[in-house]
């Protein structure tokens, strides 16, 4: 069964969430035989997700009944939803109920969540298909990347082993479970029969740390912004006796801050972890272990359990030489089996084969330890959002009338217009389709796109063009 | 410059608002940009600005613009 759910001890808690719902493994396990009777198995299903009960045990629910979920935010902007029904017209939407309408039709509910018949036919989808997840999600890019069952079993497994985790584990679960990195640590941690405490509020406020205090959270994980955060709200000082484990993951950490939380770790008796992961490797692909964090501060670390990584020239050689910048790639069960743009691509079958491009720009240290130094793909990870480029260019190009590019860092993204009007109004309404702080959006003014001769973008000229 | 219009500032530094921005009845959450990432930067920018370093709590506490002005008492800022 899936993450071998049914070989755990049914009566210890799987899953608190910070809204008054729990549930045992065997709670998940009746639940699951509820959506048996309700589903029809290859079919595929929305799930409207927001970290709660309700949204975990849909997933479960359609996991275990080889239903293919699609994990999206419930709060996603609605005309983004309906463009993503148009192209994969899912059999079933599992809803949170307060967005519930009249005319749905319900066959399920539970844990504020209902499960919803759309009529929609089910159709052709590859057999080892078990989970679609967004490449852009707050862009709401239609490009997903399709997951085997193999590769979520190859997750929950190899992370479980490299992180040494256990029934007594009670991760405390903020990022998003409709993306890759906290959907992660919920399968990981279930894999390993422990409780997850499952909550939607961010570290600002101050019910959160009621929260983790009174379900005596064992361990954090986040991105590198939310690292900032904890250092401004100087959880150095903080009375917390359960947390013995910082995580970090979802884009590179500054060096200053690996070594602050390290030397913290080190001199509190406590963990801290780096990893590296996409959604294409379904998460994990690289950890720094704990006893090299200061010592190898600035790196991702190695390969985890089961995988390879190397690095590649232009050529696609394999480099050898010691800090010398290459592409990273990477090898292992995990490595999704390609994307989707339209419901057809569904039924293709595994086009990587185990063997993923990156896309990130790495050397290597003498001891084998890898450090991120650039990216060679057109995304951006904004205050730890992937946030794809071109997606932004064409939301951009359909909503106003002008010519637009877009480059940048993981600070800001540098928007290029060749037009002066519509300026504030464009940087609102980017902030606004992607559901990010303003402040990480600038726009400028360009006479003329710069252009290679067949009339390509060409990015690089504008890159640093800001600093001038 | 007085306090308060100093700390008027640091809201306009840090959410780069319209004219129209209505200070206040500002709050965290419902306020364009006054989310995770935005308080960080009114946080810092009312710190830089006041020379003062705020505890855990209030920095949690400090929700509305009004809140603020009752926070930055204990800090010594009166407006």
């Amino acid at each position: 069964m899936y993450l071998e759910l049914d070989k755990k001890d049914m009566d210890s808690m799987a899953l608190i969430d910070s809204e008054g719902d729990e549930i045992t493994y065997g709670g998940i396990l009746n639940f699951a035989g509820k959506f048996q009777e309700s589903v029809e198995r290859r079919a595929l299903m929305f799930v409207l997700s927001r970290n709660c009960v309700g949204a975990a045990v849909g997933y479960l629910g359609a996991m275990a009944n080889r239903v293919v979920p699609l994990m999206l935010g419930a709060g996603m902007d609605r005309g983004l939803l309906e463009t993503l029904t148009d192209i994969y017209r899912p059999s079933y939407i599992w809803k949170p109920e307060e967005t519930v309408e009249e005319t749905d039709d319900i066959l399920l509910r539970g844990y504020r969540y209902a499960l919803v018949r759309t009529g929609l036919p089910l159709y052709p989808m590859y057999e080892e298909l078990s989970l679609l997840l967004t490449t852009s999600g707050s862009t709401g890019s239609p490009k997903l990347v399709r997951h085997s069952y193999g590769n979520l079993e190859a997750q929950a497994r190899n992370i479980s082993a490299f992180f040494g985790l256990d029934s007594a584990e009670r991760p405390m679960v903020d990022l998003p479970i409709h993306y890759t990195y906290g959907l992660s640590v919920l399968n990981s941690h279930l894999y390993s029969g422990a409780t997850v405490l499952l909550t939607g509020m961010n570290v600002l406020n101050p019910k959160y740390w009621d929260f983790l205090k009174s379900q005596r959270a064992s361990s954090f994980t986040n991105v590198p912004y939310s690292y900032e955060i904890l250092k401004k709200l100087r959880v150095f000082r903080m009375d917390l006796p359960h947390l013995r484990t910082f995580s970090q993951g979802g884009g590179k950490l500054n060096e200053e801050l690996h070594r602050e939380f390290a030397e913290y770790a080190q001199n509190t008796g406590r963990k801290f972890i780096v990893t590296y992961g996409q959604t294409e490797g379904s998460a994990r692909m690289a950890w720094l272990p704990p006893e090299y964090a200061l010592e190898k501060c600035g790196s991702i670390g190695k390969a985890i359990p089961n995988g390879k990584l190397y690095i590649v020239d232009e050529s696609g050689q394999v480099i050898h030489t010691p800090d010398t910048i290459g592409e990273m790639v990477y090898e292992g069960p995990n490595v999704t089996l390609g994307y989707a743009e339209t419901r057809e691509d569904l039924a293709l079958g595994d086009e990587r084969h185990g063997v993923l491009y990156t896309g990130d720009m790495v050397k290597k240290d003498n001891d084998g330890f890898f450090y991120i130094v650039g990216r060679k793909k057109r995304f951006l990870k904004l205050w730890g959002y992937r946030v794809g480029l071109d997606e932004c260019e064409n939301i951009i190009k359909r909503a106003f009338d002008v010519q637009c590019a877009c480059v940048g860092d993981d600070r800001c993204m540098q928007i290029y217009v060749n037009s002066g009007q519509d300026m504030e109004a464009i940087r609102r309404y980017i902030a606004d389709k992607t559901g990010i702080n303003s402040s990480a959006f600038r726009v400028h003014y360009i006479e003329t796109l710069p252009r290679n001769e067949a009339g390509k973008i060409l990015y690089s000229a504008l890159e640093h063009r800001e600093e001038t | 410059m007085d306090n308060l219009e100093k700390y008027r500032q640091c809201f306009h530094k840090a959410f780069s608002q319209d004219v129209d921005f209505d200070l206040e009845t500002a709050e965290m959450g419902s306020t364009p940009d006054w989310d995770s990432v935005g308080h960080m930067e009114l946080v810092t920018e009312i710190e830089d600005t006041f020379d003062i370093m705020f505890e855990t709590e209030d920095i949690l506490r400090f929700t509305s613009y009004v809140k603020g002005i009752e926070i930055l008492e204990k800090y010594g800022v009166v407006m």
